[in-house]
């Protein structure tokens, strides 16, 4: 390798423009929320913080506020990641079967992925409004509902709109990324199970699932990511609305960041999240490679 | 009859893909249709999905169009989208570039640390971002917003992008250097033009963010003629004590288009990108 003068600043002078947006932007706000999750930092007191060691985490694991959030988030995840990734499997595996049209498939159902989260998010509250065309339906047409059903009134059903539009979005995704996968598993070994008389139940056990374990491991921890991440669409359709109790925890961080000013309670919160997720990743790799 | 048989299998297959994508596809063109009708219709009860022939009008999309703020906040956002993505591209290129071909100090942990932003969910990083924008005077300040765009997509990007170059093989740099190229000829005339798709790709999933970014602009963006599209929609809504609705999915449509272009004309890219991700995954 070249180790010259030449290339050492050739080098250097390729990494810098990254560095810096990378240690200004990225590195610098996050060793700056760490020491403020350790400081009493609120509006008040921007300019003399007192150090008070563990107490904003000790706030933020007590209060109930951001038990319902957490669990909220929880509920979300544990929802719309099997919900995107079964829906999405199953779409890639009957597009993979069909000989014609594959493309304008991939194409028609990766359009709720393209379509912003802002927008989204207003479509679903429209649908789901109490007068609206969804409770229309229930009650007038499908007559599953006795009564307009006032989605926006109580913690699950509010959850359960960001839940849908969440599982809605994501479906086009998992399709792409499974399919793709389809595509790679060998032919061969599904004529080898054929000739072994395994049937389609057998197959899709045996052969598929296992051939494509790795993008199962992918979709999971990206989707794991997602589903903790999720904000605009909660934001906008109940806004943590009635009285917080359907806020996840970036909604309701962001809430007690710039609504009340506790800055020093949102930069523990943020890092308890990080810690959360980091250790589900790390869990979600075990797991599969375990399988293996 | 096995012809037969498997034209069957194929038709009940079809049935199954387009009912499900009828499912799938109802809200946007519910979201369409109301864009179509008539301001008056939009708290009708009983609500119905689509409007009659007669009544489709045009009107909200003439009321949007015609308020000259439409134009300067679809400017905004296509300024800083396009200025970041540009931004990224040549960053993260650059250091996938270093970073998949050679050995620095600290070298590991840069990529560690990239791999870890991955993780960290990006708006818990608002509050000491907002407080460097007060510092760097970007608060409301468009290109304020662009910086920030480029830091969040440069892991992601630098991530994706590393992955391609590796694949380039080797020997083409040694033959470069064998012609007296330096380490900036072959990013300028192997790398950039061989990680070509991928740089699209991760470019196309880059604007897309920008275009559709919310929370950020929402808290640093305070002036109407700053605003950009998302945050322009989100501003139709709730402004009055009842949402117009048709404007705001007037509006959605609109602001749709250009990620509909890039889609239909960078389709290939797109799935490139998703792909080498999940197999590498």
């Amino acid at each position: 390798m070249q180790t010259s003068k030449k290339g050492k600043f050739q080098i250097g002078l390729l990494l810098l423009p990254g560095l810096l947006v990378f240690g200004i932007f990225t590195v610098y706000p996050i060793v700056k929320l760490f020491c403020m999750s350790f400081f009493a930092w609120d509006f008040g007191s921007i300019s003399g913080q007192n150090f008070i060691g563990l107490d904003n985490y000790r706030e933020v694991l007590r209060d109930s506020y951001f038990q319902v959030a957490f669990v909220n988030t929880m509920v979300y995840t544990l929802v719309t990641v099997p919900g995107q990734m079964i829906f999405g499997f199953l779409t890639a595996f009957l597009i993979n079967q069909v000989t014609r049209f594959q493309v304008g498939y991939r194409v028609l159902y990766y359009l709720p992925v393209i379509t912003s989260w802002v927008i989204a998010s207003l479509v679903f509250k429209y649908v789901f409004n109490t007068e609206g065309l969804l409770n229309y339906f229930l009650v007038n047409i499908a007559h599953i509902a006795s009564q307009n059903i006032r989605w926006l009134d109580t913690r699950w059903s509010g959850l359960w709109i960001a839940m849908f539009l969440g599982i809605w979005k994501g479906i086009g995704w998992n399709m792409v990324v499974f399919l793709a996968a389809l595509q790679t598993v060998p032919a061969d070994l599904y004529e080898a199970a054929s000739i072994d008389g395994a049937g389609a139940i057998k197959k899709l056990f045996h052969i598929t699932l296992p051939c494509i374990r790795g993008t199962i491991l992918f979709a999971l921890v990206m989707l794991t990511i997602g589903g903790f991440n999720v904000f605009t669409s909660v934001k906008m359709i109940t806004g943590g609305e009635p009285g917080h109790k359907t806020d996840v925890v970036l909604t309701w961080m962001y809430h007690k960041a710039f609504s009340t000013g506790a800055f020093g309670y949102s930069a523990a919160l943020s890092f308890i999240i990080t810690v959360v997720l980091a250790i589900l990743a790390l869990v979600q790799f075990r797991m599969m490679q375990q399988k293996t | 009859m096995h012809m037969k048989e498997k034209k069957l299998i194929q038709l009940i297959l079809h049935l199954f893909l387009i009912g499900a994508l009828v499912i799938v596809a109802l809200p946007m063109v519910y979201m369409v249709s109301t864009s179509l009708k008539p301001n008056g219709a939009l708290y009708e009860y009983p609500p119905r999905f689509l409007p009659d022939l007669n009544e489709i009008t045009i009107e909200n999309y003439r009321y949007v169009l015609g308020q000259g703020k439409f134009y300067i906040n679809f400017f905004n956002s296509i300024f800083v989208a396009v200025c970041a993505v540009l931004l990224a591209a040549l960053i993260a290129s650059a250091l996938g570039y270093v970073i998949a071909r050679f050995q620095f100090p600290g070298k590991n942990i840069l990529f560690s640390f990239i791999v870890l932003t991955m993780i960290i969910p990006g708006l818990t990083l608002i509050i000491p971002q907002y407080q460097l924008a007060v510092k760097l005077k970007a608060i409301n300040s468009l290109v304020g917003l662009i910086p920030f765009y480029t830091a969040w997509t440069v892991p992601y990007s630098t991530f994706m992008i590393k992955g391609f170059v590796d694949n380039i093989p080797r020997e083409l740099d040694e033959a470069t250097y064998m012609d007296g190229g330096s380490i900036f000829t072959v990013f300028v005339k192997i790398i950039i033009p061989l990680a070509k798709p991928g740089i699209a790709s991760v470019s196309i999933f880059n604007f897309l963010t920008a275009w559709e970014e919310f929370p950020w602009a929402n808290t640093v963006i305070n002036d109407n003629l700053k605003r950009t599209i998302p945050i322009a929609i989100s501003g139709f809504f709730g402004q009055h004590q009842f949402t117009q609705w048709g404007y705001v999915f007037a509006l959605s449509v609109l602001s749709l288009l250009p990620i509909l272009l890039v889609f239909i004309f960078c389709q290939k890219f797109f799935v490139a990108g998703l792909v080498s991700g999940g197999v590498k995954g």
